[in-house]
């Protein structure tokens, strides 16, 4: 065998005669695409100035984005006010980025709590009347870190809420196991898309005549049941994951059911389901984006309204798609990035 | 356990996000000391907000004019965008206290559905525009033609008749927004659009090359458009009413924001009493004296507001058309102000 | 029960009493929440004037949809609207899974071809498509490509035949004439006879170990058999071709833009995760059994057929099942480009016309609900099928 770079071109692009053609093939529809898209993305693109007149060349207008990019990441939040966004992302990303690097008692007894407050807590912070901030009314949330925190929220009260329904669907009692057989398939069944629409023309239907629950509040009720859901299921994969040895011998230390499950069964379930987790939460991050369609301000339907603003009128859907793509594909990708290492990781440990 | 979270979930929602709807909106108003103004997502020159989150627009202007008669500051208005879905759910169910949301005045909304309608702010008609390319110079000619129209309009249903009233065909492409339809336009996708005239020349200013598109001289319906309010709450309908009256009749006058403070001392009477130093046109609202003086000086007049969002000093150049003054040729008349 | 030695249990420890007071508990707690959505709901739809039931099915619709596999007018009614979407629905939702698995299919082995750069845009292909919302790539392809095509006059065409502009794709028209009935009653016959060819083959190879060649001759079956029925018959099909009339081409069978857009984006969308499933599907295979399948001779082409594919599938199945089913659901964001599923005209026009969001909303989530339910049983029986293969 030969080494250098010829032979490697040799063994993985020209090793057969069909290898070649296919080679050449891909290359020539690179080389025919590659080089204008560079030139409309970076080469011709207009950096910088305030408004739409300062994008001259024929290139792509990343003053748009720039312009917007408040709209874009914070929604119509006040500026002076930014910071409790900034505060709720960072006391999200140190919490479970935290929750990694302590010991095992302190992540049960202090980070879990944390993590499952953390929503309420970020509502505080947000809201701010109830603790003597400058009160911002949901209207004014939005962007991309309203896609963050609805996705968020809706997976660490989903979190509890799905662990039961899939208690449930085990139970031996028929009721509460058709009930919950009942909401798992009700809620995985339908499209995300019905769910929205549910909860923004008929949910305030179902409420007290004279009561109006916020918009974001209904969202996030219909996200955290869909969640939930999507949770059970995992969940089940992960009981069945569990030898049944772990059930017998807490039974015989004679721990009761509540002590067994709690205990014993779900940190080995939320062990195996980690990387499923993971996926659902990059599904119902990626979901977060259809909220568009009911007018929920979050960073696609931002781009819209910017869109439709009348000293923007010049046409900018792709760059503003294009931005909100890549914030997207950003971080699923570093989820999916983390959820293979830990799905790695657990593969080592079974196999030890 | 479930239970107990789904009750938690509604006690939370109730105790926290909720604000019950009194039999009056203008008391519940005074005490909140906001309005709650429904309007569009994102509606070139209607309802549109800036870089800064900033709300701006025909139809925002009258949010901020009740909030300035009410309130005595056109600031204090909190905006619900809204999806022509929810619209009106919003308000029946008191999530807002006004909707101005580019809504057409229909006999079936205005008497089934709780609402009333009050006033008019523009008189649109449904429109089309084509492009220049086709030769089509009048919408007889259409036949066979694909059209792109935002679905869930009441264009929809316009167009529908229109051509099944002059025995021609067409092709239906709906679109989720309004520039996407101009997109749809633009691509070749379709050969017409249709939309609210008013629609038409925002969407025209987007296309790559405005001269590219014409807009035919047809109007095929009538589509007045105005703030909407509960019924059964005549105090703030009158309110309402009379602001959009107020701003009309604030051009018909002459007074405009500049000259509003001059007109108030030397004016002649018909402006003194519209600005509240004669007569008591504002306690008759419930409101106070100076409630039109504060829509006129913070909002500005009717022309003012309508050049500065949709007219002459905004990107879109509508020209007044319909809407101008009865005495202009237009259709705008104020009923009389004493 | 470790209270049994000691003394009697009081009745409430008792599990079993214990679960019917609970399930007592959880259907009375149930019923008032229901009880409760309910009575609101009956208020409040009488407090804003709502209309009830499902009359409204019978009315006049009174606008037009785009594109309907059964004839349709703004004069016909809501009931038919339903009916236009479903099929609209059951339509995108067919080519969208046949094209899906295709590619997935493809992208999964790709993963393992012995060219370098087909190897990297296989993994490139699945980390971007993966990770980007539908709803922006169904945007992207119908925004940016789809409408970069060429207008009606300059369409793209082969053979004067087939035309593809920014209308639409244009294909010819199969016009049945007298005695086609025959051709096409070849064609079942043959489909018929390749599965009784195909079952003989196992039997017999059973028995007596001989190999026969089963998938040229069951070819000779479904093709030939129609093709020579059709030239016997006096070849009984006649072609309708898409003319240039107007503003647009007319006749044939038009596929629309926004169709083509939305079963493109669901294919790649959804194309990715089965890629990934192939992939780890095939990876799951270990390699012994490559190496065992050789050592007793058997040809790449078997090992990939009767060694690699039946355990493969047993991790892709269930994982097809549930992309299946999320991509019926995904469906739905048609509304977005305005192809004229169940959502768009349905839960989009007809609901805004009637203001009946409870009897749409719940019509509409029971199609889906459904649609799932028949995957579900699908695939589960096909799933049955694999295990059983593998054992």
């Amino acid at each position: 065998m030969t080494t250098g770079i010829v032979a490697w071109m040799k063994n993985n692009l020209f090793s057969s005669i069909p290898n070649t053609i296919a080679t050449v093939f891909i290359l020539a529809i690179l080389a025919n695409f590659i080089p204008g898209l560079l030139d409309w993305l970076f080469f011709s693109a207009n950096w910088s100035g305030e408004t739409q007149d300062d994008c001259v060349k024929d290139g792509a207008c990343w003053v748009f984005i720039q312009a917007w990019s408040q709209q874009f990441f914070y929604g119509s939040y006040p500026t002076e006010e930014i910071w409790r966004i900034n505060l709720c992302l960072g006391l999200l990303l140190s919490v479970v980025i935290g929750s990694n690097f302590v010991s095992k008692t302190i992540r049960t007894k202090i980070f879990v709590p944390l993590f499952l407050l953390l929503p309420f807590v970020s509502i505080l912070i947000l809201n701010g009347s109830w603790i003597g901030l400058e009160p911002v009314s949901t209207d004014y949330w939005g962007g991309f870190s309203l896609n963050i925190f609805l996705a968020a929220a809706s997976i660490i009260v989903a979190f509890p809420l799905g662990f039961i329904w899939a208690l449930g669907r085990r139970s031996t009692m028929p009721l509460a196991k058709s009930i919950s057989v009942l909401l798992i398939e009700f809620f995985r069944g339908v499209p995300v898309l019905a769910l929205f629409f549910m909860g923004s023309v008929m949910l305030p239907l179902f409420f007290t005549e004279g009561t109006n629950v916020d918009k974001l509040l209904r969202v996030w009720i219909v996200l955290t049941l869909f969640m939930a859901g999507y949770m059970a299921e995992v969940y089940r994969g992960g009981f069945n994951a569990i030898p049944q040895g772990q059930y017998e011998a807490a039974d015989s230390l004679g721990l009761s059911y509540w002590q067994k499950t709690l205990l014993i069964i779900l940190p080995q379930v939320l062990k195996v389901s980690m990387p499923n987790i993971l996926a659902t939460f990059v599904m119902l991050f990626k979901n977060t984006s259809f909220l568009m369609i009911i007018g929920i301000f979050e960073i696609l339907s931002t781009t819209q309204a910017a869109l439709s603003n009348s000293y923007w009128l010049g046409g900018h859907a792709n760059e503003g798609y294009l931005f909100v793509a890549m914030l997207f594909w950003t971080v699923c990708f570093g989820m999916s990035v983390i959820s293979s290492s830990i799905e790695r990781k657990l593969n080592t440990e079974h196999r030890k | 356990m479930k239970l107990k979270f789904v009750f938690s979930v509604l006690f939370f929602s109730s105790v926290a996000f909720n604000s019950s709807v009194q039999a009056g909106t203008l008391d519940d108003v005074k005490t909140k000391g906001h309005v709650n103004c429904g309007v569009s997502t994102g509606l070139a020159g209607f309802s549109q907000k800036d870089e800064k989150g900033n709300w701006s627009g025909l139809d925002v202007d009258v949010c901020r004019g009740v909030a300035a008669a009410v309130l005595g500051d056109a600031s204090k208005v909190k905006y619900k965008p809204l999806t022509a879905k929810e619209r009106f759910t919003a308000l029946q169910s008191g999530e807002i206290d006004l909707l101005s949301r580019n809504t057409t005045w229909t006999h079936t909304r205005d008497t089934s559905l709780g609402l009333n309608f009050a006033g008019t702010i523009y008189y649109d008609g449904t429109g089309f525009m084509v492009r220049k390319n086709l030769g089509v110079k009048s919408a007889k000619e259409l036949d066979g033609a694909a059209a792109c129209i935002q679905a869930g309009t009441s264009t929809e249903l316009a167009i529908a008749d229109y051509f099944r009233q002059n025995n021609m065909k067409f092709t239906v492409v709906t679109f989720d927004t309004s520039d996407q339809t101009r997109q749809g336009l633009e691509s070749g996708r379709c050969d017409f659009l249709t939309s609210d005239q008013s629609q038409l020349y925002a969407l025209r200013i987007g296309l790559k090359d405005p001269s590219s598109a014409i807009v035919l001289p047809e109007v095929i319906s009538k589509e007045p458009l105005g703030p909407v309010v509960r019924q059964g709450d005549d105090e703030w309908f009158n309110i309402v009413k009379w602001v959009v009256n107020a701003s009309i009749e604030g051009e018909y006058q002459g007074v405009t924001s500049k000259n509003a403070d001059d007109l108030r001392k030397n004016g002649n009477p018909g402006q003194k009493r519209l600005l509240g130093s004669e007569g008591d046109l504002g306690k008759k609202l419930g409101l106070s004296a100076d409630w039109a003086y504060n829509v006129i000086t913070q909002v500005g007049n009717y022309a003012e507001s309508f050049e500065k969002n949709v007219g002459m000093d905004s990107p879109l150049k509508i020209s007044r058309g319909l809407n101008a003054q009865w005495t202009d040729g237009g259709i705008l008349y104020s009923p009389a102000m004493r | 029960m470790a209270t049994k030695n000691l003394s009697e249990p009081v009745f409430y420890n008792n599990p079993g009493i214990r679960a019917v007071i609970y399930q007592i508990l959880l259907v009375l707690g149930l019923g008032y929440f229901f009880y409760l959505i309910i009575s609101n709901t009956i208020t409040n739809m009488e407090a804003r004037g709502i209309k009830s039931g499902f009359e409204f099915l019978g009315s006049t619709a009174g606008f037009d949809i785009l594109m309907s596999l059964i004839p349709y007018d703004a004069t016909h009614t809501y009931g038919k609207t339903f009916v236009v979407g479903l099929l609209n629905t059951i339509l995108v939702s067919i080519i969208g899974i046949i094209f899906a698995t295709i590619v997935g299919f493809i992208i999964g082995v790709a993963h393992f071809s012995h060219n370098w750069l087909i190897r990297k845009l296989a993994v490139i292909y699945i980390e971007i498509f993966r990770n980007i919302p539908l709803l922006l790539q169904i945007f992207f392809w119908y925004f940016a490509v789809l409408s970069t095509l060429p207008g009606a006059r300059q369409s793209l065409s082969l053979g004067e035949a087939v035309f593809l502009n920014v209308r639409g794709l244009y294909l010819p028209n199969l016009v049945r004439e007298d005695g086609s009935a025959v051709v096409i009653a070849a064609f079942i016959i043959g489909i018929l006879a390749s599965f009784i060819v195909k079952h003989w083959a196992r039997k017999r190879q059973e028995k007596t170990g001989q190999q026969f060649p089963v998938f040229y001759t069951n070819i000779v079956l479904i093709i030939g058999l129609p093709v020579v029925t059709f030239f016997a018959m006096g070849m009984p099909f006649g072609l309708e071709y898409p003319v240039l009339r107007g503003f647009n081409y007319s006749g044939g069978i038009t596929v629309i833009p926004e169709l083509m857009a939305l079963a493109l984006s669901l294919t790649i969308y959804t194309g990715a995760f089965i890629g990934e499933a192939v992939r780890a599907g095939v990876q799951s295979v270990p390699h012994g059994q490559t190496e065992a399948a050789r050592s007793i001779g058997m040809k790449e082409k078997q090992i990939m057929k009767l060694i690699i594919v039946p355990q493969a599938m047993r991790v892709i199945a269930p994982i097809l099942n549930s992309e299946y089913q999320s991509l019926v659901k995904n469906s739905t964001l048609a509304t977005a480009i305005g192809y004229p599923d169940l959502f768009t005209v349905f839960v989009g026009t007809t609901l805004n016309q009637t203001g009946q969001a409870i009897e749409i909303v719940f019509m509409t989530m029971a199609v889906y609900f459904v649609f799932n339910m028949i995957i579900s049983v699908v695939m589960n029986l096909f799933n049955k099928k694999v295990a059983l293969v593998s054992k």
